[in-house]
């Protein structure tokens, strides 16, 4: 079937069957391989990106569902040459070792920023369980992202 | 000694920081060296390409699997050559001699001996061309060249002022040779090792444009799925052939060696096509063994034969028969899959005369046995491009995604990628092994005069071999393989050291009782086994320093002062001992509701102490603290250091909590992350990880941080609980 969608701002229309899920259009359709498969069972998050501004996970997410919607990939997430903020702190904490999850960790990340800019420590490790790091790059990712979360505290208390 | 570059350089460390070159034979050298006008760029030896427009760029013969090659071994080279690591280009290498690893013979990664091989040879290498640029640059001045000095890429005139770039100087450094000794620069001089921060690779895989072998993508390139038997040595009887090629995008549907292999021009209709696929197996050859059977037939084993003797210092017998008290104990592990998360995949291109392959993979030479051995090719024929690797852990030193891809791609001789699902890479990868060992310990006095420790399983090498000797005789003809897998014996002592993979960490029992035994039943249960990271240590770790915390508390003795009275006579133990029970303010209680376990584990030739803090809170085991102490010599790069042994901490807390791998009459039981579930962030427990000063030769760090996490957890959750857990994965309540 035909369908149009929107990645990282450009309409794209394909000829693909409905069902595939939007991970390997993504990825062999589109050719954006930054995208990565771990499971396909939602279980580890590496495919996560953004559906109209929302994490989903990209190996369960049928491509029909995503019609005339907009998806952002970790491509995406840059503005040109500028680095996303997260993505910079990755580079300077040295966050990756295999590096095959983080697209999935940042792009998660990113989302939690983009609601929660002042997210704390908890916040940040309760977004972030649901991906997975096989070598264990996990306190590296929570300081990256703490380093971007907003320095002025917010009032929890009072709010 | 004048040397000629177009020999390959065998180096070693002379006396005072210069250098013993001795020449070796250049075999079938596959590295073209010298100085390529059309290109304008100048290869030195194996490693280094410096061009006429100042680029360097360095073939990284230990494959990046998040260890942190690319980085530090771009820094060895970088340090010598003079340049920022950060300023070079590292490119993966190809198969050929000068790529292999020394230690194994063998073109691969692992065994954590990626900075220790490369530690003389790089920097060598790194020296030697920053030397000849320096002549060259002398010649070009007329002065003398040991007033010229080398920084950032290029050479310094001895006026202080001129200077010229690399690349002004390549053509002409190609034809210099060296009359004389090329000093390593010393210690104090170092610029990057020891200090370099970060990783070279953080940006590409921080932006998604690392390339892995997944993400291959060649022109008209199709997609396979493979169906493998669910009990390993199953074979293909009949399938529903038509009714698969009837089905969307299905272009084949082919019988090989593994099982069957449908091809589509798209990797989910290949999927969909799948689920239809109907294979009856013949299972006469097939494994039937349940995980019961397995430690059954263990125990059994274990009372049968008393097994080789692999160690035997004094009389342990003779103390055990006069010894007070005899304590014994058994500890069990199991099976456990290696889940990296990108599972496996290969690409492969058959051309009639050659095939191409791309591919993850720890061992490329073993790689074109593989794809060899399922061709018309010779491994010659075939070229292996390794890329980056989403996790390796000792899962891709085994080539069976290879030799799928090639025997499809040999039969359909267009470009195809095979890609595993989650549930085929967790039922059918290779295990490591589960062990049964037998600890048994002489007591006299309050003191232990005795340890013995039988180790119970099986061999790593007899499950390798069939790849691995071939690849070190590849002038052997391909009807040899399978006998020189099976004879195996080019793999037992005569070209690699013997195999102890079963037996690591047990053999070298450090503490100072005077009689140890130890000895190795073997028995192999026919369920595949491979490396997993830190092998046999991962294993003997857990039952020797479970086993030393049960006689601490035996003989009524504090586990730390237990194990730091036996271990006098090994400084470096001792050392990494006294530190992380001073981190972990050992002799103060744990918070409320804690305990604190200690295990002290040298593996890899680096030393470990952990601490760890744990408590059992609504049902569940909750890791608060790790404490570790390492000394792995002298520190390429301190943060990747800290980020290996932290995450081996991870790797093997994961193990400890969660670990399991069971069969059921020969069937995998578990499939995908949530019955195989690793660690998760919410679980992170604080790490605190102290590295030693120290002037000893680097020793490996991928690996060691593992095997002493396992009995640390286990020794806290018996000071906790006053329950011994002998079996792994532990539990919150037994």
């Amino acid at each position: 079937m035909a369908l149009s969608l929107t990645v990282n701002g450009e309409k794209r229309t394909l000829e693909v069957d409905g069902d595939t899920p939007l991970l390997w259009v993504i990825r062999d359709e589109l050719g954006l391989k930054g995208t990565k498969f771990g499971c396909g069972a939602g279980l580890c998050g590496a495919c996560t990106v953004h559906l109209d501004g929302q994490p989903v996970r990209s190996c369960s997410t049928p491509v029909d569902l995503v019609s005339g919607r907009s998806v952002t990939t970790i491509e995406g997430l840059a503005s040109g040459d500028e680095l996303h903020p997260l993505q910079k702190a990755w580079v300077e904490h040295g966050v990756p070792q295999c590096g095959y999850c983080q697209s999935g960790q940042i792009m998660t990340a990113a989302n939690l920023l983009e609601h929660n800019p002042a997210a704390n420590r908890d916040d940040i490790v309760a977004a972030l369980s649901g991906n997975l790091c096989r070598c264990g790059t996990y306190s590296k990712i929570i300081a990256a992202v703490e380093s971007v979360a907003s320095q002025d505290p917010v009032d929890r208390e009072g709010a | 000694m004048t040397l000629n570059r177009r020999d390959f350089l065998k180096v070693s460390a002379g006396t005072s920081g210069s250098l013993v070159l001795a020449l070796s034979l250049p075999g079938c050298s596959g590295i073209q060296t010298g100085f390529r006008e059309e290109e304008g760029a100048w290869k030195p030896d194996a490693w280094l390409e410096l061009t006429t427009d100042n680029k360097v760029y360095f073939t990284l013969a230990r494959v990046e699997m998040g260890q942190g090659t690319y980085t530090g071994l771009t820094t060895l080279i970088a340090e010598e050559l003079e340049v920022d690591p950060a300023a070079i280009t590292p490119k993966f290498a190809p198969v050929a001699p000068e790529y292999r690893n020394p230690l194994y013979k063998l073109q691969l990664t692992g065994g954590s001996t990626s900075i220790a091989t490369s530690w003389m040879p790089l920097r060598q290498a790194g020296a030697e061309a920053r030397e000849m640029l320096i002549l060259a640059a002398a010649r070009v001045w007329q002065v003398d060249h040991s007033e010229c000095t080398a920084f950032e890429g290029h050479v310094r005139h001895p006026n202080g002022v001129d200077a010229l770039p690399y690349g002004k100087l390549v053509s002409l450094a190609s034809s210099e040779t060296i009359g004389h000794d090329v000093s390593l620069k010393p210690q104090s001089e170092w610029r990057y090792i020891g200090k370099a921060r970060g990783r070279l690779d953080a940006r590409a895989k921080s932006t998604g444009t690392a390339e892995y072998g997944i993400d291959i993508e060649l022109p008209g390139m199709v997609y396979a799925v493979v169906t493998r038997p669910p009990r390993y040595g199953a074979r293909v009887r009949s399938f529903n052939s038509s009714d698969i090629e009837a089905m969307p995008g299905v272009l084949s549907v082919l019988e090989i060696e593994r099982g069957v292999a449908i091809v589509a021009g798209k990797y989910w209709q290949a999927r969909k096509a799948q689920q239809e696929l109907k294979v009856e197996w013949d299972n006469a050859d097939a494994l039937g063994v349940s995980t019961s059977d397995v430690f059954a037939n263990y125990h059994k084993a274990a009372d049968d034969d008393a097994g080789a003797r692999e160690r035997d210092d004094g009389d342990f017998a003779g103390a055990a028969a006069g010894a007070e008290r005899i304590l014994e104990a058994s500890y069990e592990q199991p099976y456990l899959a290696h889940a990296t998360l990108e599972p496996m995949n290969a690409t492969a291109w058959y051309h009639g005369d050659s095939m191409e392959v791309w591919a993850p993979t720890q061992a490329p030479d073993l790689g074109r046995i593989a794809a060899a051995r399922v061709s018309d090719l010779s491994p010659d024929d075939i070229s292996i491009n390794t890329t980056f690797l989403g996790g390796g852990f000792g899962r891709r030193l085994t080539q069976d995604y290879i030799e799928e891809a090639a025997a499809v791609a040999y039969s359909l001789k267009t470009p195809v990628k095979v890609i595993w699902s989650r549930e085929e890479d967790t039922r059918h990868d290779l295990y490591r092994p589960a062990m049964l060992h037998r600890m048994k310990a002489s007591i006299s006095g309050g003191e232990v005069t005795g340890w013995h420790h039988q180790v119970v399983g099986p061999q790593i090498l007899d499950w390798y071999v069939r790849n691995a000797a071939p690849a070190q005789y590849p002038w052997s003809p391909k009807f040899l393989y399978d006998t020189l897998g099976k004879v195996g014996l080019m793999a037992e002592g005569i070209a690699t050291p013997k195999d102890i993979s079963a037996i690591e960490g047990a053999i070298d029992y450090p503490y100072k009782v005077a009689n140890v035994e130890v000895r190795h039943t073997r028995t192999d249960p026919g369920v595949p086994v491979t490396w997993w990271r830190s092998v046999g240590y991962s294993h003997n770790g857990f039952a020797a320093e479970t086993f030393m915390d049960e006689l601490a508390h035996e003989t009524g003795k504090d586990p730390y002062e237990f194990r730091r009275a036996l271990i006098a006579h090994q400084p470096r133990h001792r050392e990494v001992l006294d530190r992380v029970a001073a981190m972990s303010g050992w002799e103060t209680p744990a918070p409320s509701g804690r305990a604190r376990g200690v295990a002290l584990f040298q593996s890899f030739g680096t030393y470990v102490a952990q601490v760890v803090e744990a408590s059992i809170e609504n049902d569940g085991i909750h890791v608060h603290r790790v404490w570790c102490a390492v000394d792995c010599g002298q520190v390429v790069n301190p943060e990747i250091v800290r980020d290996q042994i932290e995450g081996g901490i991870i790797f093997g807390l994961t193990a400890a909590l969660h670990g399991e791998i069971t069969l059921q009459e020969g069937e995998i039981q578990q499939s995908n992350f949530h019955d195989y579930p690793l660690m998760r962030n919410y679980e992170l427990p604080e790490i605190a990880v102290d590295i030693v000063d120290s002037d000893e030769t680097p020793t490996g760090v991928g690996e060691p941080g593992v095997p002493p996490v396992i009995p640390a957890l286990g020794n806290a959750l018996f000071a906790l609980t006053g329950e011994r857990q002998r079996k792994l994965p532990l539990k919150a309540a037994t």
